[in-house]
């Protein structure tokens, strides 16, 4: 017989890890005055391993994390600072545990990566917790799909009290009789969306549309070249002006879909 | 020995000068992606295309209001949501410093407002949204009538449009349902001209 299983009673409601007020002080004393290098060890669970990349990649000496003593340990017995990434897989869970009981108090703990946040791409999946403060107190975060190796590098910084914390928690309202503008009014609608999707055909979605947008402010003429006045010839001066062969294909592309329209043709 | 000092002169420092100086980041760099709240009309394009949902959008009918939020924590910089938005609000930044000490600074949020149904008078989409997507439409009208009757499409929420539908169709009489039926593309003669 199939009942209807609701998922949450089959998973333990487990709460957290939780320190007590004198490792809170002690956390802070070491913080103040860490005189000496920082251990790291890294506790990867269950990530795809291209935080783990990342994180090698900012020991090598191109970012050299080593020179603000930041070194990567084989124990977390040696460790200051622990670095979890991944969602945290239900089988990692207890390893991960055993890990944060084995660092010697007090510890820093620093959640890497988007999965180590809050789950990243795999925050709903079946398997996980769904990010390290799940299972463990976590002192810093820092997201990246991986981060960067200087991504890497700010958040040891943050976590170690050499640098501010840049984002901040913001809020917008909308403004009283706040509007969006139209994008190039005085370009016909159709006309616009035949530019923007030929440019992204050809270009990308990042490119093309700046492409587009190029293209489009000199329709409109504000790219204004003295001694050019008509259409087509400030579309020839840009295509010639263009250094970039693959730009300059697009441009030309572009400059046919307007004379297209102009005689009226559909494509 | 002075062959390999020599090598290393020759050689220079590899290690980049980041964080005692800023570091330079390749044009289309995938960092943070930055939301201009001014230019977003609460379409909830990306939102759909996020693939890690870390771009949600709440709708509360009884304060009419639809708040977005992006969590920086979940989003995995593929830039979906850049790819999709049709007025360019949100676009990934060169910002890769993005850590912090509390997970609240993670969340970013804009509240936009409701429009109210111009026929029913219950609130349907951000009142942003209606007003860019009336100014676009009339835009393209051949005449100020058109204009003004595509404007009012624009302000009336699906159900009443459906019920306005199914009033008009019945009001055509046998014939002139069927002629709109059998049109090439299928949908009655009126809505082909609110359709640019
Ligand atoms: S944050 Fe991204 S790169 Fe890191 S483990 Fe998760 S999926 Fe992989
Ligand atoms: S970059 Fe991708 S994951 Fe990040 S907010 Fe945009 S769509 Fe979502
Ligand atoms: S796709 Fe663009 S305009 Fe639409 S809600 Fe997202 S940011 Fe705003």
């Amino acid at each position: 017989m199939n009942v209807p299983v609701d998922p949450k009673t089959l998973v333990a409601e487990m709460s957290p890890v939780s320190t007590s007020e004198q490792i809170a002080t002690m956390k802070k004393a070491l913080l103040k005055n860490i005189q000496r290098s920082a251990y790291v060890y890294r506790v990867d669970c269950g990530g795809c391993n291209g935080c783990e990349i990342e994180i090698f990649s900012s020991i090598t000496p191109v970012f050299d994390a080593e020179r603000f003593g930041i070194k990567v340990v084989a124990s977390p017995r040696h460790a200051d600072i622990l670095l979890f990434t991944g969602a945290v897989t239900r089988s990692m869970r207890m390893p991960a545990l055993r890990a944060y009981e084995a660092a010697p108090d007090p510890k820093i703990v620093v959640s890497y990566g988007a999965c180590g946040c809050t789950g990243g791409i795999f925050h709903d999946l079946y398997c996980v917790w769904g990010g390290t403060d799940n299972i463990v107190p976590v002192d810093v975060y820092i997201p990246g799909c991986p981060p960067t190796p200087a991504a890497t590098i700010h958040g040891f910084a943050v976590a170690l009290g050499l640098l501010e914390q840049k984002l901040k928690a913001e809020t917008h309202v909308e403004a009283a009789g706040e509007t969006a503008a139209l994008p190039h009014p005085d370009i016909p609608y159709a006309l616009r969306v035949r530019l923007e999707r030929e440019a992204r055909r050809m270009a990308g979605y990042r490119q093309g549309r700046d492409i587009a947008e190029e293209f489009m402010a000199l329709l409109e003429g504000h790219a204004h070249t003295p001694g050019s006045f008509s259409l087509s010839e400030r579309m020839l001066e840009a295509i010639g002006e263009e250094r970039d062969p693959r730009r300059a294909e697009i441009i030309g592309r572009l400059a046919e879909v307007v004379q297209q329209a102009i005689r009226g043709e559909t494509p | 020995m002075l062959k390999l000092l020599k090598e290393i002169f020759r050689t220079g420092e590899a290690t980049v000068k980041y964080p005692f100086a800023p570091m330079p980041v390749c044009k289309d760099f995938r960092g943070k992606p930055e939301h201009k709240a001014e230019d977003c009309i609460a379409c909830a394009a990306c939102t759909v295309a996020c693939p890690a949902n870390a771009i949600q959008m709440e709708t509360d009918t009884a304060a009419g209001s639809r708040t977005w939020s992006i969590n920086y924590g979940r989003c995995v910089f593929c830039g979906r949501c850049e790819e999709s938005c049709p007025t360019g609000a949100i676009r990934l930044s060169d910002d890769f410093e993005l850590a912090v000490g509390s997970k609240a600074d993670l969340t970013r949020k804009a509240v936009f407002t409701l429009a109210d149904c111009a026929c029913c008078g219950k609130p349907f989409a951000p009142a942003k949204e209606v007003d860019y997507v009336a100014r676009l439409l009339s835009q393209s009208a051949r005449s100020a009538e058109e204009a003004d009757r595509l404007r009012l499409t624009a302000a009336t929420c699906p159900a009443c449009k459906r019920a306005q539908d199914v009033h008009h169709i019945a009001g055509m009489g046998i014939a002139r349902q069927m002629e709109a039926g059998l049109s090439k593309t299928g949908k009655p003669a009126k809505e082909l001209e609110t359709t640019p």
